[in-house]
Order: structure tokens, then C-alpha cells, then sequence
């Protein structure tokens, strides 16, 4: 798939060698290490594995929320602090995390009125979008006037979304945004994500305990291992596009899923 | 448009309500217990007062007794009563800002965390109403006195509940301002004072009621205008319509300023 040989550092997200670890005290924790990946520009990548396996960690240090202890980290050629500074990643946390203080409008263009120095050096691939425009996208165009606490889960969520995509960044960073719905919710906002991505082609890093959901989304799969968190193996996704519903009752589908599962277990048995 | 404010909801609350959490009484059983239950608890006590007072002489005057003395001279209690509640609404006034000042302060930089709290704590172990002899020494008689007691009174309800509303920000609502690289003043006043308000008025509502204490315990020396001094007048006659009825004024000043700040919560919080 991507073993394409030109190699545009501008265009890719690049990491090497990047490891993290905690101290506390004496006691240290190595969340995270030796992880060598390349992000193509526009790809949907999931990391998979199961908790405490450092997919968080290595999130966030992609965005720059926190500092590697080795390695390094290329985000179209920046370091994830310049990237940040120019508001080029978007950060979709798990809980929809909506000022309950703001409508839904105010709370979807929240970019827009964040770190405004952003806005006016010109230096950036960033295309702010109007929030009302993702809000019609997401199903919320009803709803701008509405506060979060008069909206389902699903509802914010997808406001969240849509505040992620108003800010135009050309990498969007989601860690577990579905974790806390319902099975049905969940469902429906998979493919409502998807849309979005098929409409805007954002580099999405998505993070999921979900074998099922890393598949539906993604083109690879990113499967870690914990303790010390690494990458086990990168599963590419062939599976036509766009994805629906449909797809996962296809016997490939089951094939990738079970495929990815029994990665994550052949790492479990190796730690023995 | 604005949901949840809970029209049964005691002026005195201590936390900050949470938000979305669903509001419990269904409507009309609601307000039959939260009506009907205290008044029968009100009917029920003073039928116990008259008869105390009847019986001793000494401990109660009869209701009648103060709602008599008040309607022949309004005008002496209404007098006193804005005399207090001048300098309570001063000093409220006072030791709010301040506090919220130092908690902003304390919240950006830690060496004044350092070297505020532990003046702060000491403050709060203080009586403040017994500096009160020793100002009216200072600043002579006149309200200076009772309005510096009223705002040191004041000061640490707001400063502790500012504090904590001010920390209490969605760690992942910060992460998302962090991840665009928010500026600190961007993050404090997008994010954390608004999300500290319900904190803050939480904080004023404890504020209100130790603002009238130390105002009206605060006239009982160096004062001879007031409710405080309307008490110790009362005393050196032994005078009890009048100091029941004083006592009654107080607790309609803190009544006063928590409505104020209420209505001002309204206008605010209106999520
Ligand atoms: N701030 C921290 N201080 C100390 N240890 C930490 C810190 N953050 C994470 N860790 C440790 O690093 C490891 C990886 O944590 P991380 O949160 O990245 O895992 P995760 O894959 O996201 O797990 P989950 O699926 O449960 O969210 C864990 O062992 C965790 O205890
Ligand atoms: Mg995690």
C-alpha cells in the first residue's frame, strides 16, 4: 500500500525511535518505546491494543500534550510544539469535553477564538471551516442554538467532532471518542466519521480497544503490545472504500478482524 | 434556554450543583413537602415560643410583643438596619474582590500560593470579630471598623471555593485548549473562570452570611448605630421585643444580600 519510495518528509508524519518513560520517585515506567512509523498525509491510522499498552501516550505526544524521552517526531516536517503554535492538530478527546457554558455553535468554532496568533501568521495547511457547515454535516444543524446539557451523548459527540473539523487541522488526533456511547451510537457515528473523512481527507490518528472498530475505520492498523508499550505489527486495511455498514458483514471484513485479534494474542502469549 | 435552575433549591447551598444531573420532586408532590413541610414546622414553633414565652417571662418576649415594638418605630429600625447593612454589602463587597484577585494570582503563579495560604489559614483561625475592639482603637467610631471586620469575614469562603473552582477545569476540555497551544490568559478566562463560577458563588453565598455576622457582632463595641448596637442597647435595658427584633433584622440583612447574590447567579451561571 504505502510503499511508495518518494519520500516527502513535509507530507508524512514521521516518527523514530520514540520512547517514553515515567519516573516517579525511584520507581520508573516505560510507557512507551522503540516505536518507528510512518503517517502518510491523509490516512486514517488506528492504534490498537489493550490498555496500558501506551496508546495514549504515544497520542499524546504526537500533539505535542507531552515530551518524548527518546526519538523523534516529525509532523510534516515540525516538531508537534510548532505544529501545535500553528494550530495544525486538532485533539478529539474521549469525553466530548463541550464548554457547558456555550451553545453548540460557539462551542464547535472554539478554534476560532483560541490562540488567535495562529491565525495570523500566515505559515499553515490549516482550513478553518465554518462550524455551522460541520454542524449541518454531523446532523446538529438544528441544535447550534442548543446547550450541551440539553443534548444526548451521541450529540455531543458528534460536536466535539464537528469542532475538531471546524479547526481545518490537517491532523486530527482521537482517543477513544467512542468509548463512552452505546453500542448503537457508536455504530452510527462510526460511519458518520468516516463521511467526514471521505468529505475533508484529514490524517486521522484514531485510538480503539476495538478490533471491529480499527478495521471499519482505518487504513492500517497499528497493533501494540504493553509492558514496555511497542508496536507489535502494522496491518494494512484493503478493504474497498467507502466503507458502509454493509462491509462488516462480509466474510474479508471478519477475516481482518480475527486477523488483528490474534495479533494482539500472539503478543499476549509471547510476554508469558 | 436556561435549564436547571431549580426554583426549590435553599439559597444556602455549600457545592456547587452539578450540572446535568437530573432534578429530583415531582411537581406537585414537590412543593406540597416543600412548602407545607416547613410551614408546619414554623406553625409548630411558634406555638413552642409563645408558650415559653408566656411561662418565662425572663427567656422570650411574646411574638406580639416584637411585632408591635417594630410597628411604633419602623423608622428606628430601619435606620439601623441600613447602617449594617451598608457596611456587611461593603465589606462583602471588599473581601470578595480581593479574594477573587489572590486566587487568580494564586492560581498563575505558585510562589504566591506559597506565600499566601498559610496568612490566609491563619486568618481563618482567627476570630476576626475579636480584632474588632482593636480597630475601633485604630480608626476610631465610625463604620471603618465593622467593614474591615465585615470583608476579613468575608475574604476566605470566596478565596478557598475560587481556588478550587479555578483548579476544578475538565482535565480533557484542557487538553483540548492545550492541544492548540491556548495561551495561559486564553485558557483562564475561556476556560477556567467560567467553569469556576458556580464555585464562586457557591463561595459568595458563605461569604454573605460571615459579611452580616461580622458586621452586626462587630457594632457591639464602638458602634451606636447598627443592629449590633441595637442589641447591646437592648441589653443594657433588658429590652427583649427589641433585641428579637434586632435579631430578626440581621437575619433579614443576610437574607437581602443572598437574594442579590442569587440574582446576580442567574444572570450569570445559566448553564
Ligand atoms: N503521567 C503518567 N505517569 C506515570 N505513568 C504513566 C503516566 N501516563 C501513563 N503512564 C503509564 O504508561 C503506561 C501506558 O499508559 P497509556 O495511558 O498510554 O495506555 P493506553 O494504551 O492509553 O491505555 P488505555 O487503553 O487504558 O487508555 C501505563 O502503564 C500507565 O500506567
Ligand atoms: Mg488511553
Amino acid at each position: 500500500m504505502s510503499d511508495t519510495a518518494m519520500s516527502d518528509t513535509t507530507a508524512q508524519i514521521e516518527l523514530t525511535g520514540v520512547g517514553r518513560t515515567y519516573t516517579r520517585g525511584k520507581k520508573t515506567v516505560e510507557a512507551l518505546t522503540g516505536v518507528d512509523l510512518t503517517i502518510e498525509q491523509g490516512e486514517f491510522i488506528t492504534l490498537f491494543g489493550p490498555s496500558g499498552c501506551g496508546k495514549s501516550t504515544l497520542l499524546r505526544l504526537i500533539a505535542g500534550l507531552d515530551t518524548q524521552t527518546t526519538g523523534e517526531i516529525s509532523i510534516f516536517g515540525s516538531t508537534p510544539k510548532q505544529a501545535s503554535s500553528r494550530k495544525d492538530i486538532a485533539w478529539i478527546p474521549q469525553s466530548s469535553a463541550l464548554l457547558p457554558w456555550l451553545d453548540i455553535e460557539s462551542n464547535a468554532s472554539l478554534s476560532s477564538v483560541v490562540n488567535t496568533r495562529a491565525d495570523r501568521s500566515g505559515a499553515t495547511t490549516r482550513r478553518p471551516e465554518a462550524a455551522v457547515g460541520i454542524l449541518e454535516e454531523v446532523g446538529l444543524g438544528d441544535f447550534r442554538a442548543s446547550r450541551p446539557d440539553q443534548l444526548s451523548g451521541g450529540m455531543r459527540q458528534r460536536a466535539s467532532i464537528a469542532r475538531g473539523f471546524a479547526q481545518g487541522a490537517p491532523l486530527m488526533l482521537m482517543d477513544e471518542p467512542f468509548s463512552a456511547l452505546d453500542e448503537l451510537t457508536r455504530d452510527t457515528l462510526r460511519i458518520r466519521l468516516l463521511e467526514l473523512w471521505e468529505h475533508h481527507r484529514k490524517t486521522i490518528v484514531f485510538v480503539t480497544h476495538s478490533a471491529m472498530e480499527a478495521v471499519l475505520l482505518s487504513d492500517r492498523v497499528v497493533v501494540m503490545s504493553p509492558r514496555p508499550g511497542r508496536i507489535r505489527e502494522v496491518v494494512d486495511i484493503d478493504l474497498p472504500r467507502p466503507r458502509t455498514w454493509e462491509l462488516t458483514e462480509t466474510s474479508e471484513f471478519t477475516a481482518k478482524v480475527a486477523q488483528v485479534k490474534q495479533i494482539l494474542w500472539s503478543a499476549w502469549e509471547g510476554d508469558e | 434556554m436556561t435549564v436547571g435552575i431549580d426554583p426549590l433549591n435553599p439559597a444556602v447551598a455549600v457545592a456547587p450543583a452539578r450540572r446535568g444531573r437530573p432534578r429530583m420532586s415531582s411537581r406537585t408532590g414537590g412543593a406540597l413537602l416543600t412548602v407545607g413541610a416547613p410551614l408546619a414546622l414554623f406553625v409548630l414553633l411558634a406555638i413552642a415560643w409563645q408558650w415559653t414565652a408566656a411561662t418565662f417571662k425572663s427567656v422570650l418576649p411574646p411574638i406580639q410583643d416584637i411585632v408591635t415594638d417594630i410597628a411604633g418605630r419602623p423608622e428606628f429600625y430601619l435606620e439601623n438596619l441600613l447602617v449594617t447593612l451598608e457596611a456587611a454589602l461593603l465589606g462583602f463587597v471588599i473581601g470578595v474582590v480581593v479574594a477573587l484577585l489572590l486566587a487568580a494570582a494564586i492560581v498563575h503563579f505558585r510562589f504566591l500560593r506559597a506565600a499566601i495560604m498559610p496568612v490566609a489559614l491563619l486568618l481563618n483561625v482567627t476570630p476576626i470579630v475579636a480584632i474588632s475592639p482593636a480597630l475601633v482603637v485604630a480608626f476610631g467610631f465610625n463604620q471603618i471598623p465593622h467593614v474591615i471586620v465585615a470583608a476579613l469575614s468575608a475574604f476566605f469562603p470566596t478565596l478557598i471555593n475560587s481556588i478550587t473552582g479555578l483548579r476544578a477545569v475538565d482535565p480533557q476540555a484542557l487538553e483540548v485548549f492545550d492541544a492548540m497551544s491556548a495561551s495561559r490568559t486564553e485558557v483562564f478566562f475561556r476556560l477556567r473562570v467560567p467553569s469556576s463560577l458556580p464555585y464562586i458563588f457557591a463561595g459568595a453565598r458563605l461569604s454573605v452570611a460571615a459579611a452580616v455576622i461580622g458586621a452586626v457582632v462587630s457594632e457591639f463595641t464602638g458602634s451606636s448605630k447598627g443592629i449590633g448596637a441595637v442589641i447591646v442597647m437592648a441589653t443594657t435595658y433588658l429590652n427583649l421585643p427589641q433585641m428579637w427584633a434586632a435579631i430578626f433584622f440581621s437575619a433579614l440583612t443576610t437574607l437581602a444580600l443572598l437574594g442579590l447574590v442569587g440574582l446576580l447567579e442567574r444572570l450569570v451561571v445559566r448553564w
